[in-house]
């Protein structure tokens, strides 16, 4: 008897593994894998990947990792197990794309954006949206106290910005700005504005890294960082700067206890977290500068997918991500995943589906006008971190604008400059 | 069955020992070995090739001002920590030792700091650093407390530690108390006898006859403050200005996030030999001296 038993069981435990190991075969024979390094979108990202793969017939399955995003990929290179479809970071694109990215220069999207990676001539990068930078506002808490409409192209100079800031505290918001100490923000986001909005970008890098640049007596420096030290003069955490948190800051800033921050529309998914106003958005630094580079947001593409070109991503796999990248640039449902489900600025002229926070709604309608600096994508992968730290100790009143300057000099001289 | 061949021999350790050498082989002497291969070379992490360099590592590691820095924040940081770790741990194991109401709740209570991850312990004192400490020296109008330590330099440094000591003392409490239980109470009743006071006997008897825990516990904390990371990241990510970056922080920027993979594990090396060098003298000057009752 219990032989029996025991041969019924195992019968039986046969045939559920024999149908369990069967579905995939039944469903499909190409499986692509895809990394996504935006991790705010990753729920999104699942969801509609296994929409997409019901609809398509094949397999695909997301990734994500709280890696710096070259560290991920290193690990996945090293195991010979690449995803099919990487998100990355511009300069990542740049430092990999020629050794391990598919050409995709043949491709029809190509000719629908401005903000494609190529290197050499050959288009690796496929950027998955536009983000752009410049000094968030909270449009509710302003006028409040003005009692007008605020419109953000009245403040163009330092001078009306200081004027409006004035009035702000005089009507009872005594500290109006907040100031991210984190050094990506300092570093890669306001210091490269004095690269971005120089006339010769690549010029004047050069010049920094051969120390033949007059930092302290370059115009757009000192134009910015006399901005800066408004924003420091009026920052509701001036005691104690570096201690100021990014979530508190955020918050205060949606719920509009302070009405302006440096940042970009990323900060749009730290501020939704709160009870925020739909009344914001971003406006150009204002400084006092005829160039017109106060008209203007700095930004561009973000984040870029690329296709693995190795053995081991079949030409199938490969066509499948072609199809997946064409699906969401020509796609009505791709196209709404990128716009409305994401929140994302779509990268893509042909995408005319509206951006559905406030932030990015800015950061669109700057880029329709062509109003946007293009990013400085080439500085050393420590310069965040080391201008950065540089930034904070002026932050803290620790250095002054001559000694900030001299370590920023002593930076570039040392570096080695990406090639690109 | 002969038990004196040496295919015996090679049998019963394949048995015994076979897995776990297996184990360490793969993970720790294999990828330290192949560690020591990248060292002399100048890959990116994920490029095909990985180009010979010879020991440039080396001299971009010894020119690397940052990363000493970092060694000798690690050395101040280590020394203060690792003292106030074993007095700390001492005291609360003479405490919980000595017959107190409720001493083994007491023994549970000090232990718990241990079992809390590294990561998140950085964060729930990195809101009661930033936030809690700061809201009461506010309402108190406390001067050095209205404002955040972690912001400072000195700061900074000072809340590492504080969180360290608070982490480790409990671990190190109970090897403690393990060497306080060792010593028999004969020999403790026969101090007492001849005319010791009880803290006389504690210093006199008790304390050489631990040095095997004392050991112990010097060795564990000091490995732990060199190699500390996960504390640094969650409690100060290295600021501010990158002034509370210890040495394997900096070690894992610059091999993964500056993307000097090389320099990175060639420093890694050399913190590793300070570490061996550091942990291997202090147990040999240790065992030295141990008696026995």
């Amino acid at each position: 008897m219990k032989k029996a038993v025991s041969f019924a069981m195992a019968v039986a435990m046969t045939a559920s593994l024999t149908t369990v190991g069967a579905v995939p075969v039944l469903a499909d024979d190409v499986s692509i894998t895809i990394f996504n390094s935006k991790t705010e979108i990753q729920s999104q990202m699942e969801e509609k990947a296994a929409e997409y793969a019901e609809e398509k017939g094949i397999d695909v399955e997301v990734y994500y990792s709280n890696d710096t995003v070259a560290a991920h990929m290193a690990t996945r290179y090293a195991s010979e197990d690449p995803y099919t479809l990487s998100m990355v970071d511009a300069k990542d694109v740049y430092s990999l794309g020629k050794e391990h990215a598919l050409d995709l220069s043949d491709q029809e999207w190509v000719n629908d954006t401005d903000y494609e990676i190529s290197v050499d001539g050959t288009v690796y990068g496929f950027p998955v949206c536009v983000e752009a930078r410049g000094l968030m506002y909270n449009a509710d808490a302003i006028e409040a106290i003005t009692g007008e409409t605020f419109n953000p192209d009245d403040y163009k100079t330092l001078d009306a910005f200081k004027e409006l800031i004035a009035k702000l505290i005089e009507g009872g918001m005594e500290t109006p700005v907040g100031i991210m100490k984190e050094d990506w923000s300092l570093g890669a986001h306001f210091l490269s504005e004095v690269y971005e909005e120089q006339e010769d970008v690549e010029g004047f890098i050069t010049s920094l890294h051969e120390g033949s640049a007059d930092l302290i007596n370059n115009e757009k420096f000192n134009s910015l960082m006399d901005t800066f030290d408004v924003l420091m003069e009026n920052n509701y955490a001036k005691d104690s700067p570096i201690a100021a948190e990014r979530e508190v800051s955020e918050q205060k800033l949606a719920e509009g206890e302070i009405a302006f921050m440096f940042g970009g529309n990323w900060d749009w998914s730290v501020i939704n977290a709160y009870d925020y106003t739909e009344n914001m958005g971003l406006m150009p630094v204002p400084q006092n500068t005829e160039d017109g580079t106060n008209e203007k947001l700095v930004g561009g593409g973000s984040k870029y997918f690329f296709i693995d070109n190795s053995d081991n991503t079949s030409e199938e796999q490969q066509q499948a991500a072609k199809d997946f990248l064409n699906w969401l640039v020509y796609d009505e449902a791709g196209q709404s995943f990128i716009a409305t489900d994401c929140a994302l600025v779509p990268a893509f002229s042909n995408n005319a589906i509206e951006v559905s926070d406030p932030l990015g709604k800015s950061v669109k309608k700057y880029a329709d006008e062509g109003a946007l600096i293009p990013n400085y994508d080439y500085a050393p992968d420590d310069h965040y971190s080391i201008c950065g730290a540089s930034f904070q100790k002026y932050l803290a009143g620790q250095i002054d604008r001559a000694g900030f300057a001299t370590e920023i000099e002593d930076y570039w001289k040392a570096t080695t400059p990406v090639e690109h | 069955m002969k038990r004196n061949t040496m295919s015996y021999k090679v049998k019963q350790f394949l048995m015994f020992a076979g897995p776990a050498t297996v184990l360490f082989f793969a993970v720790v002497i294999l990828p330290f070995v192949y560690g020591l291969y990248l060292t002399f070379t100048s890959w990116d992490g994920i490029s095909k090739t990985k180009p010979f360099v010879g020991l440039a590592n080396y001299l971009a590691a010894f020119k690397d001002a940052a990363y000493w820095q970092a060694l000798g924040r690690t050395f101040i940081y280590s020394a203060i920590a690792v003292i106030l770790v074993n007095v700390v741990a001492f005291l609360l194991a003479y405490l919980v030792t000595s017959g107190i109401k409720g001493q083994n709740f007491f023994r549970a209570g000090f232990f718990v700091p241990n079992l809390i991850g590294g990561i998140v312990l950085g964060y729930v004192w990195k809101f009661v650093f930033n936030r809690a400490l700061v809201s009461v020296g506010q309402a108190l109008s406390i001067g050095a407390l209205s404002t955040s330590w972690l912001a400072t330099t000195n700061g900074a440094m000072l809340c590492l530690i504080i969180v360290s000591v608070w982490q480790y003392a409990g671990y190190m409490m109970l090897i403690y108390v393990a060497g306080f239980m060792s010593v028999p109470k004969s020999l403790m009743e026969a101090a007492q006898i001849d005319g010791c006071t009880k803290s006389q006997a504690t210093w006199n008897v008790t304390v050489p006859l631990m040095r095997a825990s004392f050991v112990q516990c010097l060795f564990l904390t000091i490995t732990r403050c060199f190699m500390v990371y996960d504390v640094n990241l969650s409690l100060t990510k290295g600021e501010p200005f990158n002034s509370s970056v210890m040495a394997a922080m900096h070690v894992y920027n610059q091999a993964f996030t500056y993307k000097n993979y090389g320099t990175g594990q060639a420093e890694a090396l050399i913190l590793f030999v300070v570490c061996a060098i550091v942990g291997v003298t202090q147990v040999y000057i240790g065992k030295k001296g141990e008696v026995e009752a």
